[in-house]
């Protein structure tokens, strides 16, 4: 296969995310597949990287959550095709991937921002425990212990439902400290997660995006050295 | 002047003694749960507990004003979504629609708004308000409210499905936000022909956060132009997160005053409206009365007064476990700085 025809691919890839165009990556995608193209560098290269620039997009408000909403739509059409297919050596050499459990907390149903970050944590490599929305507190704390994940974490879209994740920070890290725990949500601040004892946040939902886009990028830097 | 004239004449422009100290959201607060005896969880589904608690807590810090209900969910538990209202669980959580549809198509809408009313938790609302007004007299201003047409959808139905479908199903998604435009003038209606002083239109899910201003402009602006054209009493437009890019339209819908939260920069918002717009705004109720110390309280409402609101309003619901030091200093500091006639509204 010429580098001409595997860049062809990743734009295809790469612009079909950006341009929230489901057949476009499906298309890409198959032909992946069908060429025999490397599946993971598709993933990282064509969708992730699409997905970064969806990030700048919202961060430069030329995109909306709508928007957001529909270029995942188009990333997870590629991803059900080409996932199954990635060997499991590339991910591995990735070194980054890890365990995280997510989930909107009690008294909570909203559930974007939370689907947004688990998409790119998916992106990322890591394993996801999605335990959805209105997330009793203590089932936080029983799957990360069940998972041994690093990372939990938590949304609330609202001031009414976030005082649930001060509770669950507390228990999580009272059985086990290390374990790293991300805040997220519209009425969630730095000074809140401080407060709560958390250990990062993500502003909103667009914040969180470029946070996990900057996991992503991330990721591929550590690849590529 | 009572509460009630004092917020009556505030929404009318004309002189008041001082700042009236209310808002459009939640204002309920655990010492005054606390003081009846009751769970949080209890007053949402009883009449007599729901007024009561507003109005103690009204009472307890000195509001002019109070609003009922305290959650979201009753219109779309009284179209048979449901409710969770977490009777069992410690703490403060509100109720919340634990199933919403999951497509247009699956989208049962009735042919008459109207008979909704009776259904669900519609009547303790009716109930409560009926509480408010008639207590003490009649002396407390009582605010009805309900969601704006899209936010009210999005209780409704999925709310991505919603938000991608303003792109990709207008057609569909228009006809179905125009539905629930009618359902709104239709409880507002009816709160209305219950007496309540004014009503709060929170379309709160449709700020730049989440929707581009030029979605607002063709979506949102239009059916609440038409819920607030129906409206005699005075009315508020309120949306929380980002609105910057939006308060021109938003002060242009047909409402009495737009209500903002802290992300708004007031003192833009007021360039923009002009002298005479009725703003209200823009405190952080969770950080100023829960987390800050009570001292560092009268700054932030100073800082409002200061930017150009007419009315000292949370962004939010107050969350109810506040620190009863701050509620103190919010009020104190409201009464402080309201003696001096603000923009739109002045003082005898």
């Amino acid at each position: 296969m010429s580098e001409e025809r595997v860049n062809e691919l990743l734009k295809e890839l790469h612009e079909g995310v950006v341009e929230y165009d489901e057949e476009r990556v499906v298309e890409a995608s198959n032909a992946v597949l069908a060429e025999g193209h490397n599946v993971y560098n598709a993933v990282m290269n064509g969708l992730a990287s699409g997905m970064e620039e969806v990030g700048e997009l919202y961060d430069q408000q030329e995109y909306f959550v709508p928007e957001l909403l529909m270029c995942a739509d188009a990333l997870y059409a590629g991803l059900d095709i080409l996932k199954p297919h990635i060997d499991p050596a590339d991910v591995g050499s990735s070194g980054a991937k890890g365990q995280v459990v997510l989930g909107s907390i009690q008294g909570d149903v909203h559930d974007i921002g939370k689907n947004i970050i688990k998409m790119m944590f998916e992106v990322a490599g890591f394993t996801v425990y999605d335990l959805g929305r209105d997330v009793p507190l203590e089932n936080f704390v029983e799957e990360q212990l069940k998972t041994d994940s690093e990372i939990v974490a938590m949304s609330a879209m609202m001031t009414t439902t976030m005082m649930g994740m001060k509770k669950v920070v507390e228990m999580i890290k009272e059985k086990n400290p290390n374990v790293q725990i991300m805040l997220g949500g519209a009425p969630v601040t730095g000074d809140i997660a401080d407060l709560f004892g958390a250990d990062g946040y993500a502003e909103s939902a667009g914040n969180a995006v470029q946070e996990a886009v900057k996991m992503v990028a991330s990721l591929r830097k550590l690849q590529s050295e | 002047m009572t509460p009630k004239e004092r917020v009556q004449k505030f929404f009318k422009k004309e002189p008041i003694d001082t700042m009236p100290v209310f808002s459009g959201m939640g204002t309920v607060t655990i010492q005054a749960i606390e003081k009846m005896g009751v769970r949080f969880a209890e007053i949402h589904t009883d009449a007599e507990l729901m007024g009561k608690s507003a109005m103690t807590s009204a009472e307890m810090w000195g509001f002019d004003g109070v609003v009922v209900p305290y959650d979201m969910c009753i219109p779309a538990e009284a179209m048979g979504r449901g409710a969770t209202l977490y009777a069992d669980v410690e703490g403060i959580l509100y109720p919340t629609v634990p199933t919403k549809w999951a497509t247009l198509d699956d989208v049962e809408l009735p042919d008459d708004y109207q008979s909704l009313f009776g259904e669900a938790r519609m009547p303790v609302v009716d109930g409560a308000l009926k509480y408010c007004l008639d207590y003490d007299g009649g002396k407390y201003a009582v605010g009805g409210w309900t969601l704006g047409p899209f936010t009210l959808g999005g209780q409704i139905m999925e709310l991505d499905v919603l938000l991608k479908g303003l792109a990709k199903d207008k057609k569909r998604v228009t006809a179905f936000l125009e539905s629930m435009t009618e359902y709104v003038i239709a409880m507002a209606k009816h709160y209305q022909d219950l007496g309540v002083d004014y009503i709060s239109i929170r379309e709160m899910g449709s700020g730049t956060d989440l929707l581009s201003p030029r979605m607002w402009k063709t979506l949102i602006k239009p059916n609440l132009e038409k819920v607030f054209a129906a409206l005699d009493v005075p009315t508020v437009n309120h949306i929380c997160g980002g609105t910057d890019l939006i308060i021109e339209m938003m002060g242009d819908c047909g409402a009495d005053a737009v209500s903002v939260d802290q992300k708004n920069n007031v003192v833009a918002s007021r360039e923009k409206l002009g002298p005479d717009a009725l703003i209200l705004g823009n405190f952080d109720p969770y950080k100023t009365l829960v987390t800050m110390d009570a001292a560092d309280v009268d700054a932030v409402i100073k800082g409002c007064v200061d930017a150009g609101v007419d009315a000292v309003w949370p962004g939010c619901d107050i969350w109810p476990d506040v620190k009863a030091e701050n509620m103190k200093a919010y009020v104190e500091a409201v009464h402080k700085y309201g003696d001096a006639p603000t923009s739109a509204v002045g003082r005898l």
